[in-house]
């Protein structure tokens, strides 16, 4: 055991976290440098896309170090958005140390500073590492000094890295064997393994990725989970290299995989504690909560008649997905579809792309929205995740929204513009601390609603990209917020309905229904648009009643094709959805998201 | 209804003096073919009447083009005499020619008239100077309507103008100085299309390269509101889309392709439709020449209308014509027209875009304007 390591790697999008691991394991032999498909570690199509690391995934490597020991060295990777903060404090507390990333020239970011708190409070050993040194605009001194300001460490505990010039990658090794103390565990305490990621494999089920904290656990032996009541048995059990390695046993301290016939990742949770079935611990490791989702929103197919095809491809997806939550709901406007619960923005996008790529399912997605919790003047308690399901304003005692605990980074020179935004977004000043003269930390509380849409987007395009951001969850508060009806005609369209805070009912009313003017094409009849609370008509629109649209000539020749032309336009208005007399393209059920405030 | 269980022939004359911006039609500028041509089209004449004998009484023979008022007059002649020999060909039959004023005097309409072509149809086009300029046509307003006069001082009297508007540019002012130049003449029948662009014509490349700017749909819609007003205060009523009739004079061979009848069609790229199959030929003058020597025909493709895509045409010629006679059409296609229907139907109604008698559901002047949208909107 004293010649094994656990760490990971801590560092903003971008800097370099996957090329600085792909070096470890090519200067530790472990993959050539034709192997290292450029970046192993994003082995999804859509992690490599987007540049994210989106599931984590381990790796072992044997390093000979300059002391003449031979030492095991298991790379934890964490997935590098705020989306799933939970599976990042679950890979870490499969750890002892972490590598702290920081780009040269960009410095420290938010999501940098909110995973070393993590880290820190892991009880983690920290390796500040600065990338990219050998930019021309990298400026170590000063992102030295704001690394120095942020661990209290000393300057030359700092190392100097270039991982696409292939400098200071031994120091890192070395500091990695030196600094970082070996897992501690008894092998002959009963087994406990922490889960800290899974994944489905369609042959073998789901495979959970394990830090054995005590005991040993082997092929054949009974195994309990604690989040669960099933058993299972351990039919593989191995080690991770650049494919699983069958050991057929994983003692304390140790880091690997273990198959089980397992038919559902949701058996597997991260987060969760394995032991021996009858014999084994009696209590899980410490820091196990069920996933939550933040993110809420209808999935609907494009056409109504693939319901089912959409449930099958969701039921297949979700194995590999144990965060992704979903159940069968109806609109009067979209049909039958399904309301899913994501861990937020980025994770209900990249299940969507999956489903149209991986499952070829086009679908509808409606606003998002967060849930809330309702109290009745009945004393009823409802739960809401669909603003359709509102209750009427008249039975409302009060209502509650989630909050977050928000933390921005960025130059000094975009604070003022920063935060005029975080004002228009309802959130609440806490505190600016300065990470050097250039650089501030802002602290601040927003509803999570508010920062669900656009608010990354409007950060990064009011502070030119050099802002960062992340969030937590701290708790639900209570707030006036009102329902905001859409209707056509006067027929109100569940889909489009939203939960606003009431300060920006108005102005929300009339930017849709504005919005909506231009999204909703001409038809045969004139559409008017109304922006409602309740019965109170807030804003209004109309879109005119097409005046021309027939083709002039219609002959002998003419007669085929324009009768494809027909067939193809009814196409199109297949996937349009008809509420009333109104065709609603499917844009239009996201057009909120496109409204510039 | 106008006829009942009659078909029409059509004879596509590809010869042209030059190709006008608009067109798209196939069409060539040389005239060197023309007796290889001829020889070709009888021949083909020739194959299905062979095929398909005394199935129907023709009641239209129709030459388009292309400009077939460049031809002989006796070369019509013959292919008449020809189609006369092959096919059952009604007395009473509307034989119509295609003209473009400024190929034809008052005395070749005459010898068109002895050919056997009672029905002719002028591409006016427009009467103002700079519109005919622009649409690339040979003659001015007054070659134009002297082409009228002499067709009707000829003993033609079954006259129609094609008429273009919605023209870049285009007011209404204009347009109506140029509906009244047309209600003016000795004419029974005007077909007024508003400016389509089609792919591969001239007009199309300038719309694409930025030269000219179309004019959009409120004032199409303007122009076509005052088309059918103005043409209806003069006695032209309309009777589909773009044609308006004095009555008693809407065109048979038109209304044979609206309701949904066989046509032959022979001759460059002619369409056909008999036997429930659309059929049509090569465009290219060669290639129509050495297939037909060969085999006869010259089709290069067909298809076989399904029982849906049938009912489909069906529906949306008719309501594009003269109406759809919901028991004729259920019948037909043992359909419930109305049960589908009826939501979209009465606010079809209560907007006054279409009218129902209790029989028959035709558009309004209105409804025509969005004919393409209501016909996807029904089931």
């Amino acid at each position: 055991m004293n010649n094994i390591r656990n760490f990971c790697i801590i560092a903003h999008i971008d800097h370099g976290k996957s090329t600085i691991a792909d070096r470890l394991l090519e200067y530790t032999g472990t993959i050539t440098a034709r192997e290292a498909k450029d970046q192993i570690l994003d082995s999804m199509d859509l992690e490599r896309e987007r540049g994210i690391t989106i599931k984590s995934h381990a790796i072992a490597m044997e390093y000979k170090a300059k002391d003449g020991n031979v030492y095991a060295l298991n790379l934890i990777d964490t997935p590098g958005h705020v989306d799933f903060t939970y599976e990042v404090s679950r890979s870490l507390a499969a750890c002892e140390g972490a590598l702290l990333i920081v780009d040269a020239s960009q410095g420290v970011e938010a999501q940098t500073i909110s995973n070393l708190y993590l880290a820190i409070d892991a009880g983690l050993e920290i390796i500040p590492v600065l990338n990219k040194i050998d930019l021309p605009g990298a400026d170590p001194d000063k992102i030295k000094a704001q690394v120095i300001d942020l661990l209290g460490c000393k300057d030359e505990e700092i190392i100097l890295a270039s991982a696409k010039a292939n400098i200071g990658i031994e120091d890192i090794l070395e500091a990695i064997v030196k600094t970082v103390p070996p897992p501690v565990g008894d092998s002959t305490l009963p087994l406990q393994a922490l889960i800290f990621d899974s994944v489905f494999d369609p042959y073998r089920g789901a495979i959970a990725y394990i830090r054995v904290k005590n005991g040993i656990i082997k092929e054949r032996d009974k195994l309990k989970f604690f989040a669960h009541d099933k058993v299972y048995e351990a039919e593989e059990v191995g080690v991770l290299r650049l494919n699983k390695i069958r050991t057929g046993s994983l003692k304390a301290g140790e880091v690997g995989y273990v198959i089980g016939g397992i038919k559902d990742v949701h058996d597997t949770k991260v987060g969760d504690t394995i032991t021996i079935n009858k014999t084994g611990a009696a209590h899980p490791l410490p820091g196990y909560k069920e996933i939550k989702p933040m993110v809420y929103s209808g999935l609907y197919p494009t056409n109504t008649e693939q319901y089912e095809e959409l449930r099958d491809a969701l039921d297949k997806y979700r194995l590999n997905d144990a965060a992704l939550v979903f159940e069968p709901e109806t609109s009067a406007a979209l049909g039958f579809g399904f309301r899913c619960g994501f861990l937020g923005m980025l994770h209900m996008e990249i299940v969507q792309e999956r489903l149209y790529r991986e499952f070829n399912q086009a679908i509808i997605t409606t606003l998002p929205n967060v849930e809330y919790i309702v109290y009745k003047k009945s004393g009823e308690k409802v739960i809401v995740d669909n603003p359709d399901h509102m209750p009427l304003p008249g039975e409302i005692e009060n209502v509650e929204e989630p909050y977050v605990k928000a933390q921005i980074v960025t130059p000094s020179e975009y604070v003022g513009s920063i935060m005029k935004l975080a004002m228009d977004k309802r959130g609440i000043y806490k505190n600016t601390v300065y990470i050097d003269p250039t650089r501030a930390d802002l602290s601040y509380e927003f509803p999570l609603a508010e920062i669900i849409f656009d608010f990354y987007d409007k950060l990064k395009s009011i502070s030119r990209g050099y802002a960062s951001f992340d969030y937590e969850f701290i708790g639900n508060r209570e707030s006036e917020l009102v329902k905001l009806d859409l209707l056509l005609n006067g027929e109100p369209v569940d889909a489009l309905s939203m939960i606003v805070h009431r300060s920006k009912a108005y102005d929300w009313g009339r930017k849709v229904a504005d919005k909506l003017k231009d999204l909703i094409p001409k038809q045969l009849f004139e559409i008017n648009i109304q922006a409602a609370i309740g019965t109170k008509v807030i804003a209004k629109s109309v879109v005119k009643a097409m005046r021309k649209n027939v083709l002039a000539k219609c002959y002998g020749g003419d007669i085929s094709r324009k009768r494809k032309l027909l067939e193809k336009q009814k196409e199109g208005k297949k996937r349009m959805k008809q509420v009333g007399n109104v065709e609603i393209p499917q844009e239009a059920f996201l057009a909120v998201l496109q409204i510039d405030e | 209804m106008f006829f009942r269980d009659h078909a029409g022939i059509y004879i596509h004359i590809p010869f042209c003096d030059h190709k006008c911006i608009y067109c798209d039609f196939y069409s060539i500028i040389t005239s060197d073919n023309i007796q290889a041509y001829l020889k070709a089209l009888k021949k083909e004449i020739d194959y299905y009447a062979e095929k398909y004998q005394n199935r129907n009484n023709y009641v239209s023979v129709f030459f388009g083009g292309g400009t077939p008022s460049l031809m002989e007059p006796k070369y019509l002649g013959e292919i008449l005499d020809h189609l006369h020999k092959r096919f059952s060909i009604k007395q009473s039959a509307e034989i119509t020619m295609e003209t473009n004023p400024g190929t034809v005097n008052r005395e070749k309409f005459r010898e068109f008239r002895h050919a056997g072509i009672n029905r002719v149809s002028v591409g006016i086009q427009s009467f103002d100077k700079k519109e005919l300029e622009f649409l690339t046509r040979i003659h001015d307003a007054e070659t134009a309507k002297s082409a009228v006069y002499d067709a009707y001082m000829a003993g033609i009297e079954n006259l129609s103008l094609d008429l273009i508007f919605n023209l870049p540019g285009q007011t209404s002012e204009i347009w109506l100085k140029t509906l009244s130049e047309a209600v003016n003449l000795p004419v029974k029948h005007i077909s007024a299309y508003s400016l389509i662009l089609e792919r591969g014509t001239i007009l199309n490349k300038m719309v694409l390269k930025g030269e000219i700017d179309l004019q959009g749909e409120e004032i199409d819609a303007d122009l076509y509101e005052k088309t059918i007003g103005f043409l209806g205060d003069y006695g032209f009523e309309q009777y589909e889309v773009s044609n308006f009739a004095k009555p008693g004079y809407e065109c048979v061979h038109n209304s044979i392709y609206w309701q949904a009848k066989e046509y032959h069609g022979f001759g460059t790229s002619a369409h056909s439709y008999f036997d429930g199959k659309r059929r049509w030929n090569v465009s290219s003058l060669k290639f129509y020449i050495d297939a037909v020597n060969e085999k006869g025909h010259a089709i290069i493709g067909e298809e076989e209308l399904t029982f849906d895509e049938r009912k489909e045409e069906y529906r949306y010629l008719y309501l594009r014509h003269t109406g759809l006679n919901i028991r004729e059409y259920d019948e037909l296609f043992s359909e419930d027209f109305m049960t589908k229907n009826e939501p979209l139907v009465l606010e079809l109604i209560n907007h006054g875009l279409a009218e129902y008698d209790g029989v028959t559901l035709q558009m309004t002047g209105k409804g025509y304007a969005v004919c393409d949208e209501i016909i996807a909107r029904i089931e």
